[in-house]
């Protein structure tokens, strides 16, 4: 598998409109396009091999299920992983020729795409950095009372940055990316300590994924049952996942109506505030 | 003088404005404060024909803004109803309440909105999504774009259509008892669904096994763990990152290094062989 100037150029376009801050608006960029199971598909569109692209998008969103940027901190780049990372996943899955649907296939494109994304970042405070010539060219114009300008500098100028930093940089890595992760097949034989050792890290790095995710729910150890029950009903029952979320909202209803309980006892308690406590909670 | 009455279309055109610019300029140094510029100039264009009380208004919401930007925008409907307010001459309402108001609830919101929407919601559609992308099949990745679009768009328009018309009030929903009631019963759907995304997905094996002389092999690792909990090794990796990163305070980088190391010495003395398995 190659890829074509015109094929990396319509990846660059869609890292432009993907990336955090990105062209695409935060719901439609960042939250769709950006997810590197969007992205397997839209890769494997481009490359034409859909099902290939999804699988190494699938690979790669466990390990970014959970990307949470709080104040701005990035750890990973949405538009390296999914419009970099992917389709240079993708060349080297064929490149070796493996089945994409096998566990070696989905472990060297987790290492691949997360080599890419944690490198992306630079692409992040690149863009981030030149906006702020655009933002002084707003504020210039927000002083003088020439307020049709804050349009050109939110949602016009900002192009400038993408171009420079999503569009450029995606365009050359998949362009010459692709050769040399072909030419890594040569470089580095399959049953090497380098490449099995690539592999074994493609099979832990979601564990990170899970964790980032863990850490936001868990509070106190109690809140790591949930978490257990669920991995049990997959693990142990064989549930998917549709099924395993079914049987969680019965815990949810209870749980909410237990809380809901210790909400409303004080004002129970309260004896004859009773009434008024129930209308305020309407 | 008749009073001043924000028309559908203007509110409509600062909801997309939000919607759309939120983030698009985003730096490190004014983060979502030029979206919110973009969001407020076709309200305050609306409320005032004089070109000295835009200035005044607009400078307003020149202070620094930054939240998660989709429950956010009850943040902006709130303001524009303030600012409807304000042009009205209503009492009270001043550069200082109006920004007093953002700035105390950019915090609260951010914290709500990243664990709620980028930590559960968003995890959950992904981890369904995940479910129906079996053997490269596109239908997930369908269904994550079309479910989330959906609820994204009309959630955000239904949380700035309430700022505008409840104020204040519109957050007590979410900060309020109640609100905490729901937000912890979702946590437990996230919770659950992320247990099994990673029993699903995520797969840690060993490939550590004790031969006899003849070379048949009396105990394999893997089958022994898997024996005691079907996914043992994977959870209690996963355990051993979140430990690293909550307990320890590593960052997710290190922690992932941490794992290239591993790997590795586990590679050298056998624990690990991917390719054993085929």
């Amino acid at each position: 598998m190659s890829i074509s100037w015109l094929q990396a150029a319509l990846l660059g376009l869609f890292a432009s409109l993907a990336s955090m801050p990105g062209m695409g608006g935060t719901s439609i960029g960042n939250y769709t396009l950006g997810r590197p199971l969007v992205g397997g598909l839209i890769c494997g569109i481009i490359l034409g091999d859909i099902k290939t692209g999804i699988l190494c998008g699938v690979a790669m969103q466990v390990v970014y299920i959970a990307l949470v940027t709080p104040g701005g901190t990035v750890s990973a780049d949405v538009r390296a992983i999914s419009y970099i990372g992917i389709p240079l996943a993708m060349v080297a899955v064929k490149a070796q020729g493996l089945d994409p649907a096998s566990v070696k296939a989905t472990g060297l494109a987790t290492s691949m795409g997360t080599l890419v994304g944690t490198v992306g970042t630079v692409l992040f405070y690149g863009t981030a950095t030149l906006n702020l010539v655009w933002q002084g060219i707003g504020w210039k114009a927000v002083e003088k009372g020439d307020f049709h300008k804050i349009y050109t500098v939110d949602f016009i100028l900002p192009w400038i940055s993408h171009i420079l930093f999503s569009f450029i940089p995606t365009l050359i890595m998949c362009k010459l990316g692709a050769s040399a992760v072909t030419a890594l097949k040569n470089a580095l034989p399959m049953d090497g300590i380098a490449m099995k050792t690539l592999f074994t890290v493609g099979a832990l790095l979601p564990c990170v994924g899970i964790a980032i995710l863990l850490k936001q729910i868990v509070e106190t150890a109690a809140d790591f049952i949930p978490f257990f029950v669920g991995f049990t009903l997959a693990a142990s029952l064989g549930l998917n996942l549709v099924s395993a979320a079914c049987i969680s909202l019965i815990f949810a209803v209870i749980y909410y109506k237990l809380e809901m309980i210790k909400v409303e006892r004080p004002a129970v308690a309260g004896g004859y505030d009773d009434d008024d406590e129930e209308e305020e909670d309407i | 003088m008749a009073e001043k009455k924000l028309s559908k279309k203007t509110l409509s055109s600062s909801f997309h404005h939000w919607y759309y610019g939120n983030l698009t300029c985003f730096t490190q140094e004014h983060m979502q404060t030029f979206g919110y510029l973009a969001a407020m100039l076709p309200i305050v264009e609306e409320l005032y024909s004089d070109k000295e009380d835009q200035k005044k208004a607009m400078n307003t919401y020149t202070a620094f803004f930054n939240t998660e930007p989709q429950i956010g925008s009850i943040v902006v409907g709130i303001t524009a109803g303030l600012e409807e307010a304000r042009a009205n001459g209503e009492d009270g309402v001043t550069d200082e309440t109006i920004n007093g108001l953002r700035a105390g609830l950019m915090g609260p919101l951010a914290g709500i909105g990243d664990s709620l929407i980028v930590g559960t919601l968003i995890p959950v559609l992904l981890g369904i999504a995940l479910g129906l992308s079996n053997g490269g099949n596109p239908l997930g990745a369908i269904f994550y774009i079309i479910v989330w679009n959906l609820l994204a768009y009309f959630g955000m328009r239904f949380a700035y259509n309430k700022g505008y018309e409840l104020g204040g009030k519109a957050v007590e929903v979410l900060v309020g008892p109640q609100g905490q009631a729901i937000r912890k019963a979702v946590g437990v759907v996230g919770g659950m669904v992320i247990g099994a995304v990673a029993a699903t997905w995520v797969s840690v094996k060993t490939s550590l096994e004790l031969k006899n002389s003849s070379g048949k092999v009396f105990l394999s690792l893997q089958k022994q763990l898997d024996n005691v909990y079907p996914g043992l090794l994977t959870a209690a990796f996963i355990i051993l990152c979140w430990w690293l990163m909550a307990k320890k305070k590593m960052s997710p980088i290190t922690v992932m290094l941490l794992l290239v190391v591993i790997a590795f010495v586990g590679v050298l003395v056998g624990f690990f062989d991917p390719g054993l398995k085929y």
